[in-house]
């Protein structure tokens, strides 16, 4: 559905970036307040949540299943996965599709998708900057560099790899235990 | 070989590889058909040289292909098998059951080749190597031993080069059953040559068979043609002459040759594969494969490496039949799109509603209405079509099962019949493949444990030689599959007495346990174990994976047997997977749907039908006792620990256990497609996937028999004292 708003950020952005440095591409989405990004590669398209249909027994993170045009897609909320507090869907709430590897896609619920940056390596922070071990799916910090007219300093991205978010579906709490020392 | 989807191979070599092992597997799965009718020949006595010569040819086929393709074991089996069915084929070596044996087993090896080529894992190469010493051993005896009766005749090998293969069959057909053979020569007058012929064959059908004729290429003048004519006859040369006197014809008997002395026939390739689509392997084949060492089995074999890759791809690409292979997943694809085509026929209907109102936009609302009509019919057409092309014959998995029982029977000295009814019953490709497996465990056990001992079965006044039945039939939306033996049967009391010992039922119980539910034991996984299984002298390994291999694919599995009689094992399965019949329930405002194959009926229901019993809610339906359980606080949607106050009663069952499940609304009855979940739902039990409703929402399909083990699980255990899961 808004793939292709996706890749037309996609375009403008390219053209902007022409520094020859290796960048790679992020799509930004927000958690409780938390901006994050993952590579955009992995997302096959954004969606508005359609109806989602509660399965009983599922694990914690996974809200349900959906019907993406006649596929069956398993649908995990972010938030319970990284022990956030719950939200309300709404209007801002998109499911981020992402392939799982296999043929399958899961859906990753998030509370707002924001943009998508291209992130040079020197913009990257390796996990480690967090300090003591973190888990798979928290892969490094990202500070782009994007000009700003009313502020000095870029936002600061979470950097997620999100198969490994949905794989190690077991993990539970304490998902994100270095947060709050990095808002800035 | 290995990581053929992933390496720099491109896309045209993975279909033209691709193309090769489906061809590969029809061409040995046809070997295996015409092994098997050979077998059956060989025992009634008889033999018939034109099912050898599509063996042969099939075989032949196969070493072409597999050698095309670098699939070396294959094409080095091929090569060995093709030497012994050729002596076969030439009379030089009898049908005798070590041959059919070895040959079988090379006909499973070609399976297991095939799997290996597929998947690129495994090792096959010391059975071949086994098979190819195997194969040579009986080909050499057979060239040491008796010559082929055609080449006690002094004929003409230039003849004998020309005979088709039928021809060739009727040769050696009268040779055996003592017919003499005679050949005449006759002089036509090229005017009337076709009635002159013709009066010729009804004056020869009194005496005997016209084998063939041939133009000689003498002949006294430019008007008439000389033909040799071969015929096979029981009478004596004296009284030939005398029938043929009258046309002025000369006729000799082909004298018998010394014993010693022996001739070759010239190989008869046939250059028309009519059974194959594929082309006749390149002419450098048959001269390596003759010039082979005969006793010796070639350990490298001929590589095919004269052929430039490309062409010898271009060559196996093209097709002859009129059919086409698709990937079921194209097939699951187009289901989908059918199913989403249902869902824009199910909105269009709301626009028909929503025109209904409008007085002024009547004729707008019936033209609408009236596509809308042509548009359900016709997709309904196309789901018929997309499921039709899914059904294979079930003929397919029981000719494995057939090759099966005859090398267990052989291997443990108990002669079976297998007798197959309803090999024509067509299911879905993807039940069929998934049904290999169970099956085969069932033959098996029918066989180690059902059917007895010769010598048992003569002391139980039985025939000597044990009968498998293998049935199949259709009933309504489903396909009845039994496997039925008339072996020793198994007790329940016997059953009933393991199980305590095993401590799957206490003393007590296994003392009021029904027969039925005895027989029921053996699907329990505490039932496997090898000890318990010889212990008993019955069944039960492993027919706890039969069963839930079967309820996966939606199916259900029974029981039944007469100590001493036989036992019956029925499985039921839904014609296709692709579309099931399901009752919609509603449940704390949720909608769910339970396959119609496993519910039995629905009732009202009222909590004063109810009562406890022993920690158990059961009602009492129609005189009998129901174990129920409200569906809401199974699946955690309520704490409410409590019966509802109202709502059904949906009967299921699975095989004879019987559960209630207590919902608020029944919603309906529908066909629907039915779509697995996907791998971080797969753990979870009582759902065997999900469908799609009108309006964009998902309903989840259940489980019912992992839901009823669940239910009488967790009773068994609150029973014991321990606690509830």
């Amino acid at each position: 559905m808004s793939s292709p708003i996706v890749r037309r950020r996609h375009d403008a952005i390219g053209r902007l970036a022409s520094t020859d440095e290796k960048r790679s591409e992020y799509l930004a989405f927000v958690l409780a307040g938390e901006t994050y990004a993952a590579r955009i590669s992995l997302v096959a398209e954004i969606l508005r949540p359609p109806p989602i249909t509660e399965v009983p027994r599922a694990p914690v993170p996974i809200i349900g299943v959906v019907s993406v045009r006649g596929r069956l897609v398993t649908v995990m909320d972010l938030r319970r996965r990284f022990s956030l507090p719950e939200a309300v869907i709404d209007t801002k709430s998109r499911i981020l599709l992402v392939d799982a590897g296999g043929d399958e896609h899961v859906g990753l619920l998030v509370d707002e998708v924001l943009q998508v940056y291209r992130l040079a390596e020197s913009e990257v922070e390796p996990a480690n900057v967090l300090g003591g071990e973190q888990p798979a799916h928290l892969v490094g910090v990202g500070r782009p560099s994007v000009p700003d007219s009313r502020r000095g300093e870029g936002p600061v991205l979470v950097l997620l790899d999100l198969r490994a978010a949905i794989d190690s579906r077991g993990e539970s709490a304490g998902a994100l235990p270095a947060r709050r020392p990095i808002a800035t | 070989m290995a990581g053929s989807d992933q390496g720099g191979r491109g896309e045209g070599s993975d279909r033209a590889r691709e193309e090769f092992l489906s061809e590969a597997q029809e061409l040995v799965d046809g070997l295996g058909r015409d092994v098997l009718a050979l077998d059956e020949l060989s025992k009634a006595g008889r033999s018939d040289p034109e099912l050898i010569n599509d063996v042969f040819r099939a075989v032949h086929t196969l070493k072409g292909l597999s050698g095309l393709f670098g699939a070396s074991l294959m094409s080095g089996l091929s090569h060995e098998l093709e030497e012994v069915l050729d002596d076969l084929r030439l009379g030089r070596i009898e049908l005798s059951q070590r041959v059919l044996d070895v040959v079988f087993r090379a006909v499973e090896a070609y399976s297991s080749l095939l799997v290996i080529e597929r998947t690129g894992t495994g090792d096959h190469a010391a059975e071949v190597e086994a098979l190819l010493v195997a194969l040579a051993e009986v080909s050499h005896r057979g060239r040491a031993g008796g010559a082929s009766p055609v080449a006690q005749y002094e004929l003409d090998p230039g003849l004998l080069g020309v005979l088709t293969e039928y021809e060739e069959h009727r040769l050696r057909t009268n040779i055996q059953s003592g017919q003499l053979l005679y050949k005449l020569r006759v002089q036509f007058p090229l005017a009337t040559i076709d009635s002159a012929l013709d009066e010729l064959k009804a004056k020869a059908r009194g005496h005997g068979e016209i084998i063939t004729y041939l133009p000689t290429g003498g002949g006294a003048d430019a008007d008439a043609i000389e033909l040799e004519i071969l015929i096979a006859s029981k009478e004596p040369v004296d009284t030939v002459r005398r029938a043929f006197s009258a046309d002025n014809v000369a006729i000799d008997e082909v004298p018998r040759r010394l014993p010693q002395a022996r001739m070759t026939l010239p190989p008869v390739i046939s250059t028309t594969d009519r059974n194959t689509s594929a082309p006749p392997p390149p002419e450098n084949f048959l001269p390596e494969a003759r010039t082979q060492a005969l006793g010796e089995p070639p350990s490298r074999l001929p590589s095919m490496s004269l052929l430039p890759p490309d062409a010898s791809r271009e060559m196996t690409l093209r097709s002859v039949s009129q059919t086409v292979r698709v990937d079921i997943r194209k097939l699951d694809h187009l289901m989908n799109v059918v199913g989403e085509l249902a869902i824009v026929r199910t909105e269009l209907m709301s626009v028909v509603d929503r025109l209904r109102g409008r007085a002024e936009l009547r004729g707008l609302m019936h033209d609408l209405l009236r596509l809308h009509r042509s548009f359900e019919r016709h997709l309904a057409q196309m789901q018929g079509g997309i499921l039709e092309v899914r059904m294979v014959p079930l003929g397919q998995a029981f000719e494995k099962l057939a090759r099966a029982v005859r090398q267990l029977s052989r291997e443990h000295d108990k002669p079976v019949n297998l007798v197959v009814t309803g090999a024509e019953t067509e299911i879905d490709k993807l039940i069929v493949e998934e049904l290999s497996d169970p099956l085969m465990h069932m033959i098996r056990n029918a066989l180690d444990h059902g059917i007895e001992s010769r010598d048992e079965r003569m002391r139980a006044g039985k025939p000597p030689v044990g009968t498998i039945a293998l049935n199949a039939f259709q009933k309504g939306n489903q396909v009845v599959l039994e496997v039925e033996d008339d072996g020793r049967g198994m007790d329940p009391k016997q059953l009933a007495e393991v199980a305590v010992k095993r401590g799957v039922l206490t003393a007590e119980e296994a003392r009021d346990l029904p027969a039925r539910e005895a027989l029921a034991l053996i699907f329990r996984p505490g039932f496997t174990t090898r000890e318990e299984a010889t212990d008993l002298s019955g069944r039960g390994v492993g027919m706890d994976v039969v069963k839930t291999n079967i309820g996966k694919l939606g199916g259900i599995v029974d029981v039944s047997s007469d100590f001493g009689i036989g036992t019956k094992v029925t499985i039921t399965l839904p014609i296709t997977l692709a579309i099931i019949s399901v009752l919609f329930i509603e449940v704390a405002s949720r909608t769910y749907a339970i396959p119609l194959a496993s519910v039995e009926e629905a009732i009202v229901f009222h909590p004063d039908m109810t009562r406890t019993f022993e920690g158990r809610e059961v009602m009492t339906v129609r005189g009998a006792t129901l174990a129920i359980c409200p569906l809401g606080r199974l699946f955690g949607h309520t704490r409410n620990t409590a019966l509802p106050d109202h709502g059904f009663v949906v009967v299921a069952h699975v095989g004879t256990r019987k559960l209630g499940l207590i919902v608020d609304r029944l919603v309906g009855q529908q066909d629907i497609v039915i779509k697995a979940l996907g791998r971080t739902l797969r753990g979870i039990r009582g759902f065997a996937g999900a469908t799609e409703l009108g309006d964009q929402r998902v309903a989840l399909v259940l489980d019912v028999g992992a839901l009823v083990d669940e239910v009488f699980a967790s009773e068994r255990a609150a029973e014991s004292g321990r606690a509830p899961s």
